[in-house]
């Protein structure tokens, strides 16, 4: 201790918010790529339109898995229960039944989905990615008894009325879109600025030191499946409503960028934790980077290389960063 | 002492995070075979520098690190590993899901026979008799998650001293006995003896000044980040350490006032209470009095605060100023007005990567809501107001989170959550577990005032000072049983201790 050494001063880094907004910043470095690229395909407004109502699917759906990932649990069964609410929804209407029966019994066997898989999580104890990888297969196979393993495909003219409810459009945009940013709202009211939020948050942080609190995990558990099996559910008539076919495996397409979405988003805007605005960053940075490559002539299975390689890098810069601040 | 002759010697280590300067520019150094004390209050370093050495935290540069007189690389558990430190780190660092066989054989590997396979029963017979040295027999083929926090405690110590590729130069624990009672701290500091008799340094962190005087032939204080004096313990008085660490004189606490208590109603009543260990157990609690639970490791004591809140399964039953809370149910324990500061704070208690603020309002998240929006501002107003009352440092950052605070002063946070909620009933279970001796002395006044104010005050704890200090009266549990109570004058450490290890033929409990 002879010599006597300047201590450093905190290093003070000009901090642009790159941790919590960079994939903001991405989204806006496509764009600008993509406006350069093919300035006459990707700049027009049918652009944003194919990418908002292509998302507005995929966005409902992820939307609903962010309450049980807060919750700490893993719901594999989103895709399935779309794709039962999908069948089920073009079943009874080609049966006979009204709009309202079809697509409020959708919701409802939404949400005794989430009370089921809760039922096997929360009381059978059973971890929640095999419970509900479990569930999601008896719902592919339920799915296949609704349809008898073929298509229902409901005609243009014949169901013009269900149509609307997804198709019609407003502000040149179609509803799906407002529907996907309503529930959008309402969960983020929900994480952010209610108590619902913190207790699913706790749990998911510490199911332990949240009971010992005083917060009913079993309870907040279930909601977060509830909640999630609904809007799944809700996806599934809007997928209907846009596409007017339904088969076994609508939905297979919808779990992967689900889960990406959710946890991409989770690196954004709340690094650390699963968040609303997020998964919506999340949602349109993919989007815009898929559809900027298919109209430039990229093959479709782009889509899938783009959203893996786009996960793993983000997970892997957030987790890198996590360990610098520790 | 010069860094030729000595175990360990560390030259300028600063540790910056964010705009806070965590240890700055210290250097200390330990010969062989010396056992070194490293104090200081909640938050000056002290577990900061031992993650240095242990390379979880990357230093600023300018340190420089040698061990045995070679330079070590920092940044790289490994590297100080295979240089012959051996930790144990203020929360174990052990695998939950994992039994003890398997925790031990992490990072050095098991034994395998002529084909490569894990011999298992050469594996728990070792693994037993490591524990066994330091007088524990535990089923060690149990998840660790499920051992009370003692026996994790062992398992993390029967750890860092078994054989490794490499000698232990040096063992460096980091209040390796917040978690023990009297009697297993003592077993401790004979295996500690043991350790540096033949030849391995020890630098061990602790909040119990009596352990330094008893275990330690030096001791290093730090003061916010700073070194202030490494000194030889023979000579210095447990009041000078005292100054030394606060950097003023301690006001003496004596409990007059709270002998002179009165005493209010009945509120909180356990009749026939039983659990895993407790049986039969009864027990009333008044308005505004202080009831200490005392009992070694298996006694029950490490029960009854978890039964009374409806942690768990129980008989028996229990009310609160006359109505049942049912097993099973802490929300509606709460809604009764209990609280619990339990023990074991990271896994019973903390939301480790979440805000001081959401730690301590997730009692009560609604209080600061109006229009169905949680008002952010008001309710960091109202935190501020707890984190300083507590004296949690660094003060008044309402979002840190849990883990940027030091061990103490997640504890405080822990203490404010449920003091903030003014309870009928507080249940305090080793209360001021990792606190240093100035905030300790504050937490005992704060639980005064709970009970001038009315409540009824149960406080569990291994710290016998404390049940006297904070004490109205004192229940001692044996074999699950409250086999005795000690009142007024008959409150001391020594007949607390004479009692929890005593004869099952005293006077009964009234
Ligand atoms: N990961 C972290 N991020 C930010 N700040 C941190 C982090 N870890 C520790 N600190 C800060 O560094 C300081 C020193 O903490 P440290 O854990 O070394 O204290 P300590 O002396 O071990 O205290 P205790 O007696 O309470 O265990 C504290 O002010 C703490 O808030
Ligand atoms: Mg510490």
């Amino acid at each position: 201790m002879s010599e006597i050494q300047e201590v450093a001063a905190p290093r003070r880094r000009i901090n642009f918010g790159f941790d919590k907004y960079s994939g903001i910043y991405v989204w806006a470095l496509l764009v600008l790529v993509f406006a350069l690229w093919i300035p006459d395909l990707f700049l027009q407004t049918s652009t944003v339109k194919q990418v908002l109502t292509f998302q507005a699917i995929s966005a409902i759906v992820a939307l609903g898995l962010i309450l049980p990932v807060a919750a700490g649990a893993f719901d594999l069964t989103i895709a399935g229960t779309l794709t039962v609410s999908v069948c089920f929804t073009a079943w009874a209407l080609t049966n006979g039944y009204g709009i309202v029966v079809a697509a409020g019994g959708s919701i409802l066997i939404g949400i005794i989905i989430g009370l089921a898989n809760s039922l096997v999580v929360v009381k059978l104890k059973v971890n929640s990615f095999i419970g509900t990888l479990g569930m999601s297969s008896i719902l592919i196979a339920i799915a296949y008894m609704i349809t008898d393993s073929s298509q229902i495909v409901l005609s243009t003219s014949g169901y013009a009325p269900f149509f609307e409810f997804a198709r019609t459009e407003l502000f040149g945009l179609p509803l799906s879109v407002y529907y996907a940013a309503l529930i959008a709202l309402v969960f983020w009211w929900i994480l952010e600025y209610t108590p619902g939020g913190r207790y699913l948050y706790a749990v998911g942080g510490n199911p332990v030191a949240s009971r010992l609190a005083g917060v009913r995990v079993g309870r907040v558990t279930m909601i977060a499946f509830i909640a999630s099996g609904a809007s799944s559910a809700f996806a599934g008539i809007v997928y209907l409503a846009t596409i007017g076919t339904a088969t076994p495996d609508s939905g297979s397409g919808y779990l992967l960028p689900a889960f990406s979405a959710v946890f991409l988003g989770a690196t954004q805007i709340r690094p650390g934790r699963v968040n609303v605005l997020g998964t919506l960053v999340a949602i349109f940075l993919l989007a815009t980077g898929v559809t900027g490559l298919q109209l430039a002539g990229a093959p479709s299975y782009v889509t899938q290389l783009f959203n893996g390689a786009a996960l793993i890098v983000a997970v892997a810069l957030a987790a890198r960063t996590a360990r610098r601040q520790a | 002492m010069t860094s030729a002759t000595s175990a360990l010697s560390v030259r300028n280590a600063t540790k910056i995070f964010g705009a806070q300067v965590a240890l700055d520019n210290v250097s200390i150094d330990v010969a062989a075979g010396e056992v070194r004390a490293l104090v200081g209050q909640n938050g000056c370093g002290k577990s900061t520098l031992i993650k240095i050495l242990a390379g979880f935290h990357e230093p600023e540069p300018g340190i420089e690190v040698l061990v045995g007189g070679e330079s070590l690389a920092l940044g790289d558990p490994i590297a100080s590993e295979a240089a012959g430190l051996r930790f144990v780190h203020q929360d174990l660092g052990l695998v939950g899901n994992l039994d003890t066989v398997d925790n031990l054989a992490l990072g050095q590997g098991y034994i395998t026979n002529a084909t490569k396979t894990i011999s298992w029963r050469k594996e728990r017979a070792k693994a037993r008799e490591a524990l066994a040295a330091l007088g524990y027999e535990i089923n060690v083929s149990m998840p660790v998650a499920g051992l009370q926090m003692s026996e994790r405690t062992a398992v993390a110590i029967a750890r860092a001293m078994s054989e490794r590729g490499t000698p232990p130069k040096m063992l460096i624990l980091d209040e390796p006995t917040a978690n023990l009672p009297g009697p297993e701290a003592q077993r401790l500091y004979q295996l500690v003896r043991r350790v540096a008799d033949s030849g391995v340094a020890v630098l061990f962190v602790s909040h119990h000044f009596d352990e330094v005087f008893e275990m330690a032939e030096s001791v290093t204080v730090l003061r916010d980040g700073k070194l202030i004096e490494t000194r030889a313990v023979a000579g210095l008085t447990e009041d000078e350490l005292i100054e030394l660490v606060v950097g003023r004189k301690l006001e003496e606490h004596d409990k007059g006032e709270a002998a002179d208590r009165e005493h209010g109603t009945q509120v909180l009543q356990l009749s026939g209470v039983g659990g895993r260990n407790v049986s039969g157990m009864d027990l009333t609690v008044h308005r505004g009095e202080v009831v200490g639970v005392a009992g070694i490791t298996g006694s029950g004591r490490e029960e009854v605060a978890a039964l009374v809140f409806g942690g768990h399964e129980r008989s028996g039953e229990i009310t609160v100023d006359g109505k049942t809370l049912p097993q099973n149910r802490p929300d509606i324990s709460i809604d009764r007005g209990v609280a619990l500061v339990p023990a074991e704070r990271h896994a019973n208690a903390s939301l480790l990567d979440q805000t001081l603020r959401e730690n301590i309002t997730l009692v009560d998240p609604g209080r600061h809501m109006s229009l169905g929006i949680l008002r952010r501002n008001p309710e960091k107003a109202d935190v501020r107001v707890w984190l300083d009352r507590l004296s949690v440092k660094p003060s008044g950052q309402t979002e840190y989170n849990m883990n940027q605070l030091s061990g103490g002063n997640q504890q405080k946070v822990i203490l404010a959550r449920w003091l903030r909620q003014e309870p009928t009933v507080l249940v305090l279970d080793e209360p001021t577990q990792g606190v240093d001796v100035g905030a300790k002395a504050d937490i005992h006044t704060l639980v005064d005032e709970a009970a001038a104010q009315g409540a009824a005050v149960l406080v569990c704890s291994t710290d016998h000072e404390e049940l006297v200090r904070v004490c109205d009266r004192v229940v001692i549990m044996r074999r699950g049983k409250a086999a005795e109570i000690l009142r007024g004058d008959k409150i001391t450490a020594e007949n607390i201790t004479a009692a929890t290890i005593g004869r099952d033929t005293a006077e009964p409990a009234a």
